[in-house]
């Protein structure tokens, strides 16, 4: 008795913050900056900032050209749906497929990576508000349910985490794209700038710089002396040996490092919430050691779940209790439904001619930004809501030799001289919540830890697809005004997932009976779990979402830290 | 014409029987056959010879190294080994007899046998016949000598030879401008 109660104190901390990436990181600093001592799990390997074995290598140092090879197919099948994850690169930064399986119903794409700092490591760094537009749709349009917030609420936010972890871009003044507190813009390309004023002239629609998370310039702020500006190397997948983007190694655990209250445990895998029926609280976490196998268990007055949305999902489905007999919180019957993404692979591109005495120097891992217009003011389609489009203009390297007719002397010496400039722009579009796109526990095929796994049902429909013939005509029109010549046009819509910008399992509203979390983000029937991840939101807008995550995170943190204080928690 | 049996013909008449090394010894003599540079692990010797000179023609040496020069052989190797699938790794090798037998017809004399002036003039007419069928969506699937061209530009421009010093390449370029005159950046970027 005596022993265990030892090791209970042992175990208990202040917080626990289940999960490292975009969400975990900002739960863990903020929790940690306020004072409280915060136990950090992660289901998989530690990395440290700075342990990016790929970063620095040239081409020639990696092996098949970077390609991945048919072993790593084997392992990696689904997390390659993309086309762009599984090279000699960036392998390691996402899952063994065969160690973590799923079922799709439908074709469902689901790209992870298990390791301390998450997809914060490999996600692609656009980084857009949501503005009232979004906030009010739901209200307005009767879809699903309304978000228990507006732009107000998150605006300061917006402008904290902002100024944090720095953003680089341009300042438009658009109701629809909220302005920011942003660094320097990247600059244009020669055909990007001929293309944003033609399409300003004929369509009135605006084309900006990308808006993205790297320091275009230092921060304004002394706490992250770790980080550098941009090099403009775009090699960012593999992780960035200069910080000069942000991920939460490079970032935020840094900052919950620094504070001396974060106990940070990888290997951690969460299989449950622990309830106390008598206390109506959740104390605790039972977590499975990846590499021993033990079992241990975690005590905490707040609990963040930050796991990503269907990790988070599948932790609050597989907490069961008496109180809770369908999923952790869910009274509403929501947690697992609602499932969105950004629909993308919708698009145009095309041959620009002449310029051929411009170039450009440094690869930048950015694009143009074109903020939605459909559905915008007066324009009104045959579908809800809008998309916007991220693209760009280059010059053809010496890829497009291998289609052109010249070979021996002839190809060496046409390589010198770069190809023609191309043009190209693909939307990613609002996905709306729909109740029966859902993801379930399969609680008769579990995973090598004997926890349950996730089955997939979720699909596009109607008004994605109506919406993406715009997508891909609209591009074909503007590409045609930019001048360009021989536009291709695509549309791939895959499975959801391919954004890799899940989100809705656990929506959050303001009334408990159709939705699992609060306006702070709150379970509504247990006040001291958090959930701060993709799962909480309400409708997916068409921007990229992570930079809405870390202003809710760090306003659920700041919300808990409050509410702890006052002893409601 | 047929150097084998000419040469086997020439045996019987003085008498003696040639030895197959030494038939293959004459045979360099007439024709020098290059010798591999590094030791295949998917192709045969003779299958990986085809490719290293089929290789040659689509990037030679000139003032500055050639594919063979900087390993591109060796990579086309690897490569198919690893990354294809069976079935690519099978029809790339089904082409790449399909091309030599094409060879034969055309000239009378395997790939390999051929002077250096018939083996361009052949790569170029298969790939040009290639590019011509694949641009008019004829093409079934791409053929041996498509797969041999983007896995010889591809091998070559990320060597470091044909990154670095070819083109250029900047391991950390420190900044970014969007338009810069082609004069001032010279030549094409490797990445």
């Amino acid at each position: 008795m005596n022993l265990n109660t030892e090791a209970q104190k042992e175990n208990t901390y202040d917080a626990i913050v289940v999960g490292t990436g975009i969400s975990g990181g900002w739960a863990a600093k903020e929790l940690t900056e306020k004072g409280l001592k915060t136990l950090v799990l992660e289901r998989g390997r530690m990395v440290k900032h700075g342990e990016y074995p790929t970063a620095t290598k040239a081409p020639w140092e990696l092996e098949n050209a970077d390609r991945p090879t048919q072993e790593d197919l084997v392992r990696q099948g689904v997390q390659n749906r993309t086309g762009y994850t599984v090279r000699q690169s960036s392998k390691h930064w996402f899952v063994n497929d065969i160690e973590n399986p799923y079922s799709e119903t439908k074709r469902f794409d689901w790209m992870r990576g298990y390791h301390v700092g998450g997809r914060s490591i490999t996600w692609g760094r656009q980084s857009y508000r949501l503005g009232d537009m979004d906030f009010e749709a739901n209200a307005k349009e009767g879809i699903a349910v309304d978000w228990p917030v507006r732009y107000k609420d998150m605006s300061p936010w917006y402008d904290y985490v902002e100024t944090f972890i720095g953003v680089s871009g341009q300042n438009e003044g658009l109701y629809q794209l909220p302005d920011g507190k942003y660094l320097p813009p990247m600059e244009m390309r020669c055909v990007e700038k001929d293309m944003k004023k033609a399409v300003w002239e004929k369509f009135g629609r605006v084309i900006t710089m990308g808006r993205t998370a790297h320091l275009t310039a230092p921060l304004s702020h002394d706490k992250s002396p770790q980080r550098a500006t941009c090099q403009y190397r775009d090699m960012c997948i593999r992780g960035c040996p200069f910080g000069a983007y942000f991920s939460s190694l490079s970032s935020t655990l840094i900052a919950a490092e620094a504070t001396g209250n974060m106990t940070l445990r990888a290997n951690s895998i969460v299989h449950e919430l622990i309830y106390d029926e008598a206390k109506g609280k959740a104390t605790g976490v039972r977590i499975q050691d990846a590499e021993t196998g033990e079992q241990v268990e975690y005590f905490a007055k707040v609990i963040f779940l930050c796991a990503s949305t269907f990790g988070s999902t599948q932790i609050l489905l597989n907490s069961v209790s008496k109180r809770f007999p369908n999923g952790f919180g869910n009274d509403s019957g929501e947690l697992g439904c609602n499932i969105m993404d950004h629909h993308l692979n919708a698009g145009a591109s095309g041959i620009i001619e002449g310029l051929e005495d411009q170039y450009y120097t440094g690869r930048r891992a950015n694009g143009i930004y074109i903020p939605r217009y459909r559905n915008v003011g007066s324009d009104k389609r045959d579908y809800l809501r809008g998309f916007g489009y991220q693209g760009g203009g280059s010059r053809q390297g010496w890829s497009h030799l291998v289609a052109e007719y010249s070979i021996g002397e002839e190809l060496k010496a046409s390589a010198l001289t770069p190809g023609p400039w191309t043009l190209g722009i693909g939307g990613f579009g609002e996905f709306l919540p729909y109740h029966e796109n859902r993801v379930t526990l399969n609680r008769d095929k579990k995973d090598k830890y004997g926890l349950p796994t996730l089955t997939f049902d979720a699909e596009l429909k109607e008004n994605e697809y109506k919406m993406r013939k715009d997508m891909v005509n609209d591009a074909a029109e503007m590409l045609e005004a930019a001048g360009a010549k021989n536009i291709k046009t695509s549309d791939n819509p895959g499975g959801p997932g391919l954004g890799i910008h899940e989100m809705g399992t656990a929506r959050m509203g303001k009334d408990p009976k159709t939705s699992v979390l609060n306006k702070f983000n709150q379970v509504h029937a247990c006040k001291n779990v958090f959930v701060t991840d993709g799962s909480f939101m309400t409708s997916s807008a068409c921007v990229n979402p992570s930079l809405t995550y870390m202003a809710f995170t760090a306003r659920a943190a700041d919300y808990a830290v409050q509410e702890l204080k006052k002893g409601n928690l | 014409m047929d150097r084998r049996q000419a040469l086997q013909r020439a045996g019987l008449v003085l008498g003696y029987a040639i030895s197959a090394p030494v038939i293959a010894g004459i045979m360099n003599g007439c024709k020098s056959t290059p010798e591999l540079t590094y030791k295949p692990v998917f192709f045969t010797e003779e299958q990986a010879g085809l490719v290293s000179e089929v290789a040659a023609i689509i990037i030679p040496k000139t003032d500055t190294p050639g594919a063979k020069e900087v390993g591109v052989p060796a990579f086309m190797d690897q490569l198919i080994k690893q990354c294809y699938k069976k079935e690519d790794q099978d029809r790339f090798l089904a082409g790449l007899a399909e091309f030599d037998d094409g060879a034969k017809k055309a000239y009378g004399d395997s790939f390999m046998d051929l002077e250096s002036a018939k083996q361009k003039e052949y790569v170029k007419k298969t790939h040009d016949a290639a590019l011509d069928a694949a641009k008019a969506g004829t093409a079934k699937d791409k053929p041996f000598i498509l797969m041999a061209k983007e896995l010889t530009v591809v091998g070559f421009y990320t060597s470091e030879e044909g990154a670095s010093k070819i083109l250029q390449y900047a391991p950390v370029p420190g900044a970014f401008h969007g338009c810069v005159p082609m004069a001032e950046v010279g030549k094409t970027w490797a990445t």
